[in-house]
């Protein structure tokens, strides 16, 4: 019986990540073929198979570590590197958003009137809605390290409450905004207000619906055992992750909502 | 005073250097005084005065600014779609 010598984990042959790359193929030139000929198979076909091989590759990690023991200290230790420098990436792909949103607001251009807010629109009220916004997400940061905390204690129970809390602060987030969305006097073809507008808070409230989910995740794992008081890296992850989506709202918050109304 | 600007208007040849506005875009340096000459008209003829001193900011803008710019705002004051603040 051969053991390795050494606390690394060597993996087995997996299907998912060529399944993932042809997903990631069938989305971008299902894009292509949606936008020439109306047709929405392809991209959705792609679509399915990216859920697919998300749910199928990160339950074969959790069997990996969860149940057959692959997750020694090194081992996690590279899963830690690994999601800060996701989080990393994720950091830069918001910073070009908020270039954007800076470049032209800075230096307003004649065609908006030289002003920002650019003539003509109406600016949400920041102390309304926004603010709601901003108090709703720093409390399920509270609540997600209260999560942590019981978790690391062993309170079964608190934690279930807390991580639930988490998650439905989470949604509560996402329906004020959708509600925001629908009620804006300004769309995302007004200008480059609309558009900076719309596409900065509209990739964050999806990393929000992303957060949410991998929050929802780590809650039936735990109703489920699988975190102990000492290894949870999991939930970890998804706690970091949170606060990040957190912390980019504020920024939102302060520079687009505030500043530029 | 108002001999000055006569003055200043008979010596007129271009647009000079305006410390505002010294790098090579001069688009602001157009945008400003296109707004500032529309704005003394609208205030001295407000106030039933001679809109002569009005002259030296039209006199910059048709000097730096592109004539479709100028045709463009112009046309945008007339349907009431001009984004600048008169």
């Amino acid at each position: 019986m051969a053991h390795q010598a050494h606390a690394y984990h060597m993996v087995d042959p997996s299907p998912w990540p060529l399944t993932g790359a042809v997903s990631a193929l069938l989305m971008t030139s299902g894009l292509a073929i949606w936008m020439h000929f109306h047709s929405t198979t392809l991209m959705s076909l792609g679509l399915v198979l990216l859920l697919l091989t998300m749910y199928q590759w990160w339950r074969d990690i959790i069997r990996e570590g969860t149940f057959q023991g692959h997750h020694t200290p090194p081992v996690q230790k590279g899963l830690r590197y690994g999601m800060i420098l996701f989080i990393t990436s994720e950091v830069f792909f918001f910073l070009g958003f908020f270039w954007a949103f800076y470049h032209s607001s800075l230096a307003p251009t004649p065609e908006l009137g030289g002003c920002w807010p650019p003539t003509g629109i109406t600016t949400l009220n920041p102390f309304e809605v926004p603010l709601l916004n901003t108090a709703v997400l720093l409390a399920s940061g509270v609540t997600v390290t209260w999560a942590h905390h019981s978790i690391m204690e062993g309170q079964r129970k608190q934690a279930l409450q807390s991580l639930a809390l988490t998650i439905l602060l989470g949604f509560y987030f996402t329906a004020l905004q959708a509600m925001e969305y629908y009620e804006a006097p300004f769309t995302i073809a007004d200008g480059v207000y609309g558009s900076t507008f719309f596409v900065a808070t509209g990739f964050h409230g999806l990393h929000v619906i992303i957060g949410s989910t991998f929050l929802t995740v780590c809650l039936l794992r735990q109703m489920l055992h699988h975190f102990t008081s000492e290894h949870h890296f999991g939930f970890e992850a998804a706690a970091w992750y949170w606060h990040f989506v957190d912390v980019v709202w504020l920024f939102l918050y302060i520079s687009i909502y505030w500043w530029g109304s | 005073m108002a001999e000055d600007i006569k003055a200043k208007l008979d010596q007129y040849r271009t647009a000079p250097f305006d410390a505002r506005f010294p790098n090579q875009n001069q688009t602001r340096n157009c945008w400003s005084n296109y707004l500032d000459y529309h704005r003394c008209q609208k205030a001295l003829n407000a106030k039933g005065v001679d809109t002569t001193p009005c002259e030296w900011y039209r006199r910059v803008y048709k000097s730096l600014c592109p004539i479709g710019w100028i045709e463009k705002w112009d046309g945008q004051r007339d349907d009431g779609s001009f984004p600048g603040k008169i």
